[in-house]
């Protein structure tokens, strides 16, 4: 968006950080981009100097230590991150809040902006830790059909992607069902 | 019908001035105590330092901080109209109140709903039974619930832009319009609907109501979702919380269904049905 | 004399900085000089017991970090036939602006008077109630700066407590405290009246815990409790302190009791 025009669609909001990251960010435009290009850089030339692929967690800790250092400077980033990932070795998922604020939560599921107040107690009510990624996806089209329905903006569909332990795949996502209010 | 015309063709609050206020109405009889006469500030702007002097967003160094009330729902189903409310009165951060009764009782088969200015809602939704009742005595049968949230709709947007805050449902079930609801706000809105959430927690309540409304719903499974709906909004949204407060509205009139403390009500959602995920029942968060 | 003066124009531009007329905002909204409310400081405290009720305020009061009085009551005796109000039946306590209280407490009053001559009974709690809060909202547009809460026996002779915010919205309680120190006591209150966040010793862990069974306190009890809660709100809070009016409505009237507080 810019001003008050959609300039594309199908802009992919998300960065593959390494084999088994991702990264999605929300915020002010050209800072986005550019900090989320910045992490993916960083990410993949550990990944190449090493070896090894940095783990979920200490990726979301590297996250965070650049926001706040950037919180810090002249002209701060304005991002806002959702970080998901499978832990390489032990095989376990885990997701990250992080605000441009330097904010790092690990939870179970999250969003950001004005999703928040609508999918929240939706996942509150309908989340719980076993469920597979045919349920999770599921449970991420009862969010978008609530945001389809109440949202006063079309934000013009979703990309969906999954990050699996055998890597980041994506998922064919419906956006054209139409949503009425009861 | 001129005294008729003439009372509708001005706003309800120029018609009374500040000069003939107060003595009088010690002599009037016993409808002088909802009349119409509210003292205004004798300024060029009486809303303006009306909003300077209450309103807790506008200025957060207001001196005269009003109760305000917060997550309200209503929807119609197969068995008639449940209703449901937090119960949390807050004035800037402070909890004024966790037993507000937000659900109105206008009379034996009429609800209304609180959000907004506590005190508005209340004065006007008795207002409102009265002329309700009043309908009653004239015509020798019961209003409908359209007629009524007209009145009231009709009412507020007489005083519109002078600072009343309220954001209300009306529900009732009569013979000829079955369940039915209107919601109505300051700004005359008025809106006949399914299913409605008003206040801060709206959107939380909306989430978990929408996804499982349908208006074929059993009566259980209705009150089960309404309550359910206001756990969500006290769960995710700070100025709502307290007690859940539950009516079903049958054409027979209103039935209370409970004024039961969240605080249990989350822990056995949590554990017996394994929700609210994002909770650790051991306190001890995980380690990032 | 230009200190006193609100024209600038008048006494030449002899005012000192804190003194300059505000100009309009820059967002628009104006500032308004129209201001005719004080703050008077002092907090009110009520409980109602099984059989009776207790009203209590502090006696001072203040404008500013000035202590105008030590001892000026909040709490009053309403709907009396006579202006000594020895057969009053119901108690209103008011804190915020001291004018806006004594006008409401007046206006209560007659309406009260009147109804008692008109009825040749007194007015029962409950309909006092609805009253007051009918008073307070025909001033939605131009509040009565006050805190107000109601106090007597209801028709079941059980104590009743109603309170009211600024524009009359209104509730019976069990207990309520308002003004400067609400803050302070009303915590208190919910603990030591109502048994919020108390449970049975040994009744479980975490959440299985049970809560204290809630039941009416006696009233010797309730007078400690009322004593201790404006001792602790005096230590805490300077527009509170001086003296503490308490009034204690039972079957047999009204009791009035004044006890010292700390007055520095």
């Amino acid at each position: 968006m810019r001003g008050a025009t959609v300039l594309k669609a199908s802009d992919d909001k998300t960065r593959q950080l390494n084999k088994n990251t991702l990264m999605a960010y929300s915020g002010e435009a050209g800072d986005t981009v550019q900090f989320a290009e910045y992490i993916q850089a960083n990410a993949q030339l550990y990944s190449m100097r090493n070896e090894t692929d940095l783990s979920p967690s200490a990726l979301a800790n590297y996250v965070r230590g650049e926001l706040a250092t950037s919180l810090r400077s002249r002209k701060p980033y304005n991002v806002n991150l959702l970080l998901g990932g499978v832990d390489p070795i032990t095989h376990k998922p885990s997701l990250f809040w992080l605000d441009y604020l330097a904010s790092l939560a690990p939870v179970p599921y999250a969003a950001h902006g004005y999703a928040q107040y609508y999918c929240l107690s939706i996942l509150d009510k309908h989340h719980s830790p076993g469920i597979s990624l045919g349920e999770g996806i599921k449970l991420l089209e009862m969010c978008t059909d609530e945001l389809k329905r109440r949202m006063p903006i079309d934000f013009k569909g979703m990309t969906v992607k999954a990050v699996t332990k055998n890597g980041i795949v994506d998922i064919e996502f419906n956006d054209d069902k139409i949503v009425k209010c009861a | 019908m001129d005294t008729l015309v003439a009372r509708y063709s001005r706003p309800a609050a120029q018609r009374e001035t500040f000069a003939d206020d107060q003595h009088d109405d010690l002599h009037d009889d016993t409808t002088n105590s909802m009349s119409l006469k509210f003292a205004i500030p004798p300024i060029a702007q009486p809303s303006a330092w009306l909003r300077a002097a209450t309103d807790d967003r506008a200025n957060p160094q207001c001196p005269i901080k009003i109760a305000h009330g917060t997550t309200t729902l209503a929807f119609r189903f197969q068995g008639g109209i449940i209703v449901a409310t937090d119960s949390r009165a807050t004035a800037g951060n402070w909890i004024a109140s966790q037993t507000v009764k937000k659900v109105i009782e206008i009379n034996n088969c009429l609800l209304g709903t609180m959000a907004g200015g506590a005190a508005d809602c209340q004065y006007w939704l008795a207002w409102l039974g009265m002329q309700c009742r009043l309908h009653e005595l004239r015509h020798k049968r019961r209003i409908s619930v359209a007629a009524a949230s007209k009145i009231l709709a009709n009412l507020v947007y007489q005083y519109k832009g002078m600072g009343l805050s309220m954001g209300t449902m009306c529900a009732g079930v009569t013979k000829e319009e079955g369940p039915a609801l209107y919601y109505i706000d300051s700004d005359g809105t008025r809106l006949a609907g399914n299913l409605f959430c008003v206040g801060s927690g709206q959107t939380f309540a909306y989430g978990v109501l929408d996804a499982e409304y349908r208006y074929d719903l059993s009566e259980e499974e209705a009150l089960a979702l309404g309550s359910r709906s206001i756990l969500a909004a006290t769960h995710r949204d700070a100025y709502s919380g307290g007690f859940i407060n539950l009516y079903h509205v049958k054409e027979d009139g209103w039935v209370k269904h409970g004024f039961s403390d969240t605080n249990p009500i989350f822990w056995k959602t949590k554990l017996e049905s394994g929700e609210f995920t994002n909770v650790t029942s051991d306190f001890v968060g995980e380690r990032v | 004399m230009a200190m006193f003066s609100q024209n600038p124009v008048l006494n030449g531009p002899n005012y000192s900085f804190a003194d300059v007329p505000v100009q309009d905002h820059v967002d628009g909204f104006r500032e308004h000089r129209f201001n005719p409310y004080t703050d008077n400081g002092g907090s009110t405290l009520a409980i109602a017991g099984k059989d009776f009720a207790i009203m209590a305020g502090d006696t001072r009061l203040t404008a500013g970090y000035s202590i105008n009085t030590r001892f000026s009551p909040k709490v009053f005796k309403i709907g009396g036939s006579t202006s000594t109000q020895d057969d009053a039946n119901i108690l209103l306590s008011v804190v915020g602006f001291a004018a806006d209280g004594e006008a409401l407490k007046e206006r209560l009053d007659s309406i009260c008077k009147m109804y008692r001559y008109r009825h040749n009974k007194p007015m029962s709690v409950s309909a006092c109630a609805k009253r007051l809060s009918t008073i307070m909202y025909q001033r939605r547009f131009f509040p009565y700066y006050v805190y107000a809460i109601l106090g007597g026996l209801d028709e079941d002779g059980a104590g009743a407590v109603y309170s009211y915010d600024p524009v009359g919205s209104y509730e019976r309680e069990q207990c309520r405290a308002g003004g400067a120190a609400a803050s302070l006591i009303m915590p208190f209150l919910d603990n030591q009246v109502n048994f919020k966040n108390q449970y049975i010793p040994g009744s479980g862990v975490g959440h299985a815990l049970q809560e204290r069974e809630r039941q009416p306190l006696p009233r010797d009890e309730v007078e400690v409790l009322v004593k201790d809660a404006f001792d602790s709100a005096v230590e805490r809070h300077i527009e509170v302190g001086d003296g503490l009016q308490m009034m204690i409505i039972t079957q047999n009237g009204i009791e009035e009791k004044i006890l010292p507080l700390k007055k520095d």
